[in-house]
């Protein structure tokens, strides 16, 4: 066999290995199908290997192994968790399961809010739409099976429709109790023509992740989705984020990853309709054994849209940071407007950056262009500082804050921005 | 010269909006014609009607330079038959040297119209006897068309271009705008230069101001896409002391 | 006084520039083929023609080993699919590996017996192949300079002009089928040692069947007195082209190198899967120019050259530098990424490319540069143009290892597209494996704007001849880093291939 039909070959082996002792959740309907189809996916892609494209920087063993390592749970004492000061609508998962106890009362976010566990049987046709769907569409141009692989086997997941401006934000808290445990998560989300949204997240979810979220968003719809992945230190996990938008639709989604062994976040996103906007950004601090991945497809798929992906990485003392970014323009989205920037800031001779930023465009009349940097602190702008008397600590610390500041500026609500760069500010200070 | 009847122009992309409502004016060889009008009233499209810009659709009227159907003719042949348009935003091209740009224009025209093209060396000698005049040194010639040049020197370059093609029908679009005194003063001079028997000037503008430098023959008050009044020089200071609103009430 | 005179000599370009344009009214202008009668080796390709192509030239032991192993290797590889290219399913057993000239069958003593015929198809294409004539003299230029050429038709080097003038001054320049039997153990040494046999499917092709290409040598100290080119020409059809090129440049040495090809018309397609190595010692540098101009297909996609090429530079020792410029406007697919092994400390690597591709052509090419040493520094200009249904995708590899401190890369790669029917690429690697090196890259599309073509257009210039204008202003960065006469070449080549782009 030649060596691109036999590592196919491996693949599939593989994936059939993983999912022998694997049965699909108990349920019906079209939650039922929706797994059925999704399992077929996986078993014809196979698993993810380090020779996949897509995969060259990032080992997705962890990720697709049968096997994961226990995890340590870390008590945080020295700050409050993220949006605690937010007047949310709380939902919380331990371990990846939801705790219905440590909830608040769904109904009070003024959206429509349903688990997954609940739904096997039920007619939502909305989300019948939804569920599977963008995650199948996703696996082109290139195959995501871990987001197959999670379409099949998640059972715990919210499915939230918003008919009008929510009340309250949704925020989905994830917590930790045991060393072991292996999430996954599926949630899906649907913003109604001209409906408001913003969608919360934080928590370090569980010793090993998988979360898939999609999100639809109808015509002049918004969602706004804020995100931070915690701070323990050992976890390994995947997130993807697949979200198609309408005519003039918004979504602005931002990240902070602060630690994690091993942490890749993907984003698929689709401007189908015309003048869509979307801006996907991510701010990451890592020191030592971390390894964080961005992996951000946009497909301009209709005249007008406008995309940024803003992603800035702190590293330190053998921290890894990966970005991989593509504006895809289609033939027909004329007059597109692609920006993205990756900007890595290496604190010490050990820290990696790995990038590969592409542009992809099928259309003539279009304004694109994409920058990638990588770098110590400028030490003309050190020394400056410090001659105007500023102390070394404090003058790295306004650098790299400064150096973060570009992706904050993507999250929409001041206070969420201001709430996270402090955060980031701890974080530097306790790395320091 | 330069015969505009009747012309009707919209958007391309928005039949809705009409700039040009029935203009009509004729130049004869030799002679300065100065449009002035209120902000949005269609000078700078008149402009663009005429040489051919994309984006506009004539409607109704139109428009021949000696006796040419200038509506039909591509940008270019409009060129070599002898219109000239100093742009109110000269365009920068970046690396296009401004000689090289200029030799190929020349050159190109000078092919149109079935003339022998210059070489290198004679097309030099003129260029840097033309440039000395419009105080434009070599650097500038040398630099990418319009690319860092301040507003004073991208104008003086505009003037520079009509000076090497020799057109028959100059239209000048507010080259006064973005200018101080001293640069219009030299662009002035510049303009004056080239007046003669054979060529006649269109000069758009806003402001009475240019006019006290290049003198024209005829002035017109353009609103709402026509003419709503021509004179003499005095019309302009008329304009200069009253504004345009005066006019603009008594024609409507 | 000085700038004047400065201005006439770049004027002298654009003249020269202008008037070839007009000049070239058709599209590809070295679609003719030269009618003479070749000796071929049996179509296909197994061990006994590799041997037989080693035999042909004389080779010792050691080569032909060395192709088979190759060969071997070749057997157990796949084709490359990861670049954003449709190449249709090869038939290797359909092609000729090994094409001459009958009248080269016993090699000529000199370039004067030479077949005419053969001579005539160079003069043909510009390439002045009696040394009398080869005083390529721009006009506004003190004096003219000389190029050495080595002709390389199909599968054989008819001769390499300059030889004496060179050997005086120390200097190697001949096939590297004469260099295996005249220094064999330069050869042994350095080839391969760049380009390994198995260093991807093509590379190892064409270690396999290479039949000719230059080799040049420059000793110590030496910097080589004049331009030294090659000009490739396919002739033969359903024959492939494997040349290989050598280029070792000792201490302290210097040489600027030029290639040029061409292909006649075609409605077939045809294989071209050359090697280029370079070999940079301390204090060394090369300059590498490209102006590839392979017949690229008609206008319907039919025909044209598949262009695969390996071109490494290893800048083995420290401060040896080594400069990659390219033209690429030719060939129906284009897979080439010239590259840059910055191994010594205080190395630098710079790549210019322009890459235009019309019609139906897929062009995927780039650069790596791979940053091994301290305080190495690359460069990469990369300007893509994308017209009527082509595909452009710049690709490249900027890779910081972990002991290349301080060292530097800055990226700009700037395409533009012509119409809505092709697209244009960019797809970079940036690996940083230490934190003092700074890698910066940055990357635009756009279309040509329709402003500065109405103001062109304005002045006089049709809107071809407008267009033309603006892609050279846009390719200004990389046509000034070529040497003159190239550049003057390369500047028309632009404005051929965009033919037909417009309206």
């Amino acid at each position: 066999m030649m060596p691109r039909a036999k590592l196919k070959a491996q693949k599939r082996d593989a994936a059939q290995a993983r999912l022998a002792a694997l049965s699909l959740p108990q349920g019906g309907g079209w939650v039922t199908r929706a797994r059925t189809a999704a399992r077929a996916r996986l078993l014809d892609m196979g698993l993810p290997v380090k020779r996949d494209e897509y995969w060259r920087y990032t080992d997705p063993r962890d990720l697709t192994s049968d096997q994961f390592a226990a995890a340590k749970v870390l008590k945080i004492t020295d700050e409050e968790p993220a949006f605690s000061a937010v007047d949310r609508v709380k939902l919380v998962f331990v371990d990846g399961v939801f705790d219905a106890l440590a909830s608040d009362d769904p109904a009070l976010a003024g959206v429509e809010i349903s688990l997954l566990l609940d739904v096997a049987n039920t007619d939502l046709h909305w989300a019948q739409d939804i569920y599977g769907k963008l995650e199948a569409r996703g696996q082109l141009p290139v195959e995501r099976p871990l987001a197959a692989f999670n379409t099949a086997f998640a059972q715990q997941g919210v499915l939230i429709r918003a008919t009008a401006k929510a009340a309250k934000p949704v925020a989905l808290v994830y917590l930790r109790s045991h060393e072991h445990a292996d999430a996954i998560m599926h949630h899906i989300v649907r913003v109604e023509q001209g409906a408001e949204l913003t969608l919360l997240e934080n928590g370090p979810v569980a010793a090993r992740f998988n979360q898939v979220i999609e999100a639809e968003i109808g015509a002049g719809g918004t969602l706004h989705h804020v995100r931070t992945q915690g701070r323990d230190h050992d976890r390994a996990g995947s997130a993807h984020l697949f979200a198609q938008l309408g005519q003039g639709a918004q979504l602005k989604s931002f990240t902070l990853t602060a630690n994690g062994r091993l942490v890749r976040n993907e984003a698929m996103i689709w401007l189908d309709g015309q003048g869509g906007s979307a801006h996907i950004a991510g701010a990451t601090v890592g020191d030592g054994a971390f390894h964080h991945d961005d992996t951000v497809f946009v497909t301009h798929g209709a005249q007008g849209g406008e995309s940024r992906q803003v992603f800035k990485k702190v590293l330190r003392n053998g921290a890894v940071g990966v970005f991989q970014g593509k504006i895809l323009v289609e033939q027909a989205a004329q007059q597109t407007d692609g920006y993205q920037i990756s900007q890595a800031l290496l604190l010490d001779e050990n820290a990696q950056f790995l990038a590969k930023p592409e542009l992809e465009i099928y259309a003539d009349d279009v304004k694109c262009s994409h920058g990638s940097t990588s770098g110590e602190i400028d030490p003309a702008q050190l020394f400056y500082l410090r001659a105007r008397g500023v102390p070394e600590a404090k003058a790295k610390m306004l650098l790299v804050l400064a150096f973060l500041a570009e992706a904050l500026d993507e999250i929409a609500d001041p206070d969420l921005a201001e709430d996270l760069r402090g955060r980031m500010e701890s974080w530097l200070q306790r790395h320091s | 010269m330069l015969e505009i009847n009747n012309l009707h122009a919209e958007l391309e992309d928005d039949s809705e909006v009409k700039i040009l409502k029935g203009l009509s004016l004729t130049i004869n060889p030799g002679e300065v014609h100065a449009i002035m009008g209120p902000n949005g009233s269609g000078k700078s499209t008149l402009s663009y009607v005429l040489s051919g810009r994309d984006g506009y659709e004539v409607t109704q009227g139109g428009a021949t330079l000696e006796g040419a159907d200038l509506l039909e003719m591509e940008p270019e042949e409009r060129a070599a038959a002898g219109l000239f348009l100093a742009f109110q935003y000269p365009v920068e091209i970046p690396g296009v040297g401004n000689m090289t740009f200029l030799r190929t224009a020349v050159n190109a025209q000078r092919k149109a119209r079935g003339e022998e093209e210059l070489s290198a060396g004679e097309f030099l000698k003129i260029i840097r006897a033309k440039a000395k005049e419009l105080q434009i040194d070599a650097d500038m010639l040398k630099r990418p068309v319009n690319v860092g040049f301040s507003g004073g020197e991208k104008k003086r370059n505009e003037i520079l271009q009509m000076a090497m093609l020799e057109p028959k029908m100059c239209i000048l679009d507010e080259t006064d705008s973005g200018l101080d005194v001293d640069a219009m003063k030299l662009v002035s001079d510049g303009v004056n230069a080239l007046r003669d028997a054979g060529r006649s000037f269109l000069v758009i503008t806003h402001y009475q101001r240019l006019l006290n430098h290049i003198k024209p023959d005829f002035v017109h008050i353009m609103s709402e896409g026509r003419i709503i009044k021509s004179g003499g020089p005095e019309l302009a200071l008329e304009v200069e002391e009253n504004g345009y609103a005066d006019l603009m009430a008594e024609a409507s | 006084m000085v700038a004047l005179d400065e201005t006439q000599l770049r004027e002298g370009v654009d003249r020269e520039t202008v008037e070839t344009v007009q000049s070239m009214a058709g599209t590809y202008k070295h679609g003719w083929e030269t009618d003479i009668e070749m000796e071929f080796a049996p179509k296909g390709l197994n061990e006994d023609i590799v041997r037989l192509i080693s035999e042909k030239n004389k080779e010792p032991e050691w080569l032909l080993e060395w192709r088979l192993e190759a060969y071997r290797r070749w057997l157990t590889m796949e084709s490359p699919d990861w670049a954003m290219l449709k190449i249709p399913e090869i038939d290797y057993q359909e092609q000729y590996y090994y094409a001459k000239p009958k009248s080269m069958v016993e090699k000529p003593k000199s370039l004067d017996d030479v077949d005419p015929k053969l001579l005539e198809t160079y003069a043909k294409l510009g390439i002045p192949l009696k040394e009398q004539m080869i005083l390529a003299g721009v006009e506004g230029a003190d004096e003219g300079r000389k190029v050495a050429v080595d002709a390389v038709f199909d599968s054989v080097s008819l001769g390499t002009t300059f030889k004496d003038e060179l050997k005086k001054a120390g200097v190697i320049f001949c096939s590297i089928s004469e260099a295996v039997q005249d220094h064999p153990d330069l050869v042994k040494k350095y080839l391969g040692s760049v380009v390994p046999q198995n260093d991807n499917y093509f590379a190892a092709l064409n270690s396999a069947v290479f039949s000719d290409g230059s080799f040049v040598y420059i000793p110590a100290g030496v910097k080589c007195p004049m331009e030294l080119s090659t000009y490739f020409r396919i002739n033969a059809e359903n024959t492939g082209q494997f040349e290989r090129t050598l280029i070792v440049a000792e201490k302290g040495a210097s040489v600027s190198y030029l290639e040029g090809c061409t292909a006649p018309k075609r409605d077939t397609t045809q294989l071209h899967a050359a090697v280029v190595e370079i070999v940079i010692l301390e204090d060394a540098d090369v300059k590498y120019s490209t102006v590839q101009n392979w017949f690229p297909g008609d206008e319907n996609g039919k025909g044209g050259i598949y262009n695969f090429v390996t071109k490494r530079a290893d800048c083995r020792e420290d401060r040896a530098k080594v400069m990659w410029t390219q033209v690429e406007t030719g060939s129906a697919i284009t897979w080439k990424y010239p590259s840059c092994i910055l191994r010594g400390d205080d190395t630098q690597g710079e790549f210019y490319s322009i890459a235009i591709a019309n019609n139906w052509q897929q062009a995927d090419t780039g650069t790596k540069m791979v940053h091994l040493g301290k305080n190495s520094r690359s460069r990469i200009v990369s300007k893509g143009i994308s017209a009527g249904h082509a595909q452009n995708t710049y690709r490249g590899l900027v890779s910081m290892h972990p002991k290349a401190t301080n060292s530097r890369n800055y990226t700009q790669c700037d395409s533009l597209l012509i119409g809505d029917k092709c697209g244009a690429h960019t797809v970079p690697y940036i690996e940083v494996r230490n934190a003092s090196s700074r890698v910066e890259h940055e990357a635009t599309t756009s279309k040509v704007d329709d402003d500065q073509l109405f103001y062109c257009r304005q002045r006089g210039m049709d809107e071809e001849e407008a267009v033309a204008l603006v892609v050279n202003g846009f390719c200004k960065e990389v046509l000034q880093e070529l040497p003159m006469e190239f550049a003057m070449e390369a500047q028309a080549l632009v404005a051929i291939s965009l033919e037909g782009s417009v309206g």
